[in-house]
């Protein structure tokens, strides 16, 4: 969490620049990866390639922390790891850590 | 439906979600569809549940557009990504030896920051490259517009309406997808706009994307929590 400063307001982020503009990131556990590629195939930012049969996100990508290729898997290989931060005009207020629905 | 005060209902309530709470957690934008078309009637059925939204002054202020027929789907489609590429080609700074249109586009963006937040700005040269399908191969797509004299806030109403819609067609087992990127052609395309009758006073607002998901897409997954300010007995507490 943090608060929008008056600068904030007034500055507008580099889309390319990785210390304004943090992507979201997910992990592949590979021991359990069957190669099927289901994941790269939904992605919507096209953030994910296979390499070796393998999955691995884009040195540059656009990751959305959206889920899908998490809930997609069949074999339950992603983790989603962090969400997306901006800063600047857009950066992130008030969001405290990722958490799967809570009773 | 919980029981009130059911003490039983209540504890069950404690450990377990319910059965609506399961369709809405359980709801991921699906983004993968099999070709089989989604059947008439289950069509109709999810316009119904859009029908019993409700909206501001109960004025309505919506209109569905159903499309499947799979020409139509595609030409919007195409139409879409040749503005996309234009729209890239005009905007994207990140591009090699572009770097000089970034300040310019720094000054639209404090103009149009929604139109040019990172997520559409990113998504935009991906569509005009074929990287991103617009409708994902859904074979039925319902097109929401909005009548701008409605009461209030119409966008907000269609959204409600759409999501009724959404959770309505999950619990169903289908798939879908809020797609608002049809704008480029279904809001300035004169061409397009006439083809499907969209004039005065309808306006494109927003568009889902309905069908047979390919694997199985529904679970719940991890998500950033917001902060949630509670005043309570002369108190305030911030919950996450």
């Amino acid at each position: 969490m943090g608060n929008f400063g008056i600068f904030d307001r007034f500055r507008i982020p580099t889309y390319n620049d990785p210390e304004q503009m943090q992507f979201g990131i997910v992990e592949f556990d590979l021991e359990k990866c069957t190669g099927c590629a289901m994941c790269v195939a939904v992605c919507p930012a096209d953030a994910l390639i296979t390499m070796d049969k393998k999955p691995r996100m884009r040195q540059a990508n656009e990751c959305a922390f959206c889920g899908d290729c998490a809930a997609l898997c069949p074999a339950g290989a992603i983790t989603m790891k962090s969400p997306y931060r901006f800063t600047r005009f857009y950066k992130t207020i008030d969001q405290g850590e990722s958490s799967p629905p809570r009773l | 439906m919980v029981e009130k005060n059911g003490t039983e209902s209540l504890d069950r309530l404690k450990r377990e979600f319910t059965e609506t709470e399961k369709v809405i957690l359980s709801r991921r934008s699906v983004r993968l569809y099999k070709k089989e078309q989604v059947p008439e009637f289950m069509v109709k059925r999810i316009l119904e549940a859009g029908r019993f939204a409700p909206s501001a002054g109960n004025f309505q202020p919506w209109k569905f557009i159903v499309l499947r027929d799979a020409e139509v789907i595609k030409g919007i489609t195409e139409s879409v990504v040749s503005s996309c590429r234009i729209l890239s080609a005009m905007t994207d700074y990140r591009r090699e030896g572009y770097s000089w249109l970034r300040p310019l586009i720094k000054l639209i963006t404090r103009l149009r920051y929604n139109d040019l937040h990172p997520m559409p700005f990113t998504a935009i040269p991906l569509m005009g490259e074929g990287r991103l399908d617009l409708w994902h191969g859904a074979p039925t797509v319902i097109v929401l517009l909005k009548d701008i004299r409605g009461a209030g806030n119409p966008d907000l109403d269609c959204g409600i309406a759409g999501q009724n819609m959404v959770l309505a067609a999950h619990s169903m087992g289908l798939g879908t997808c809020w797609v608002g990127f049809a704008k480029p052609t279904l809001e300035y395309n004169p061409i397009w706009k006439k083809r499907l009758g969209i004039s005065y006073p309808y306006k494109f607002a927003n568009s889902l994307a309905i069908g047979w998901p390919r694997g199985n897409p529904d679970g719940m997954v991890t998500r950033q929590t917001h902060a949630v300010d509670w005043f309570e007995n002369g108190t305030v507490k911030t919950i996450t």
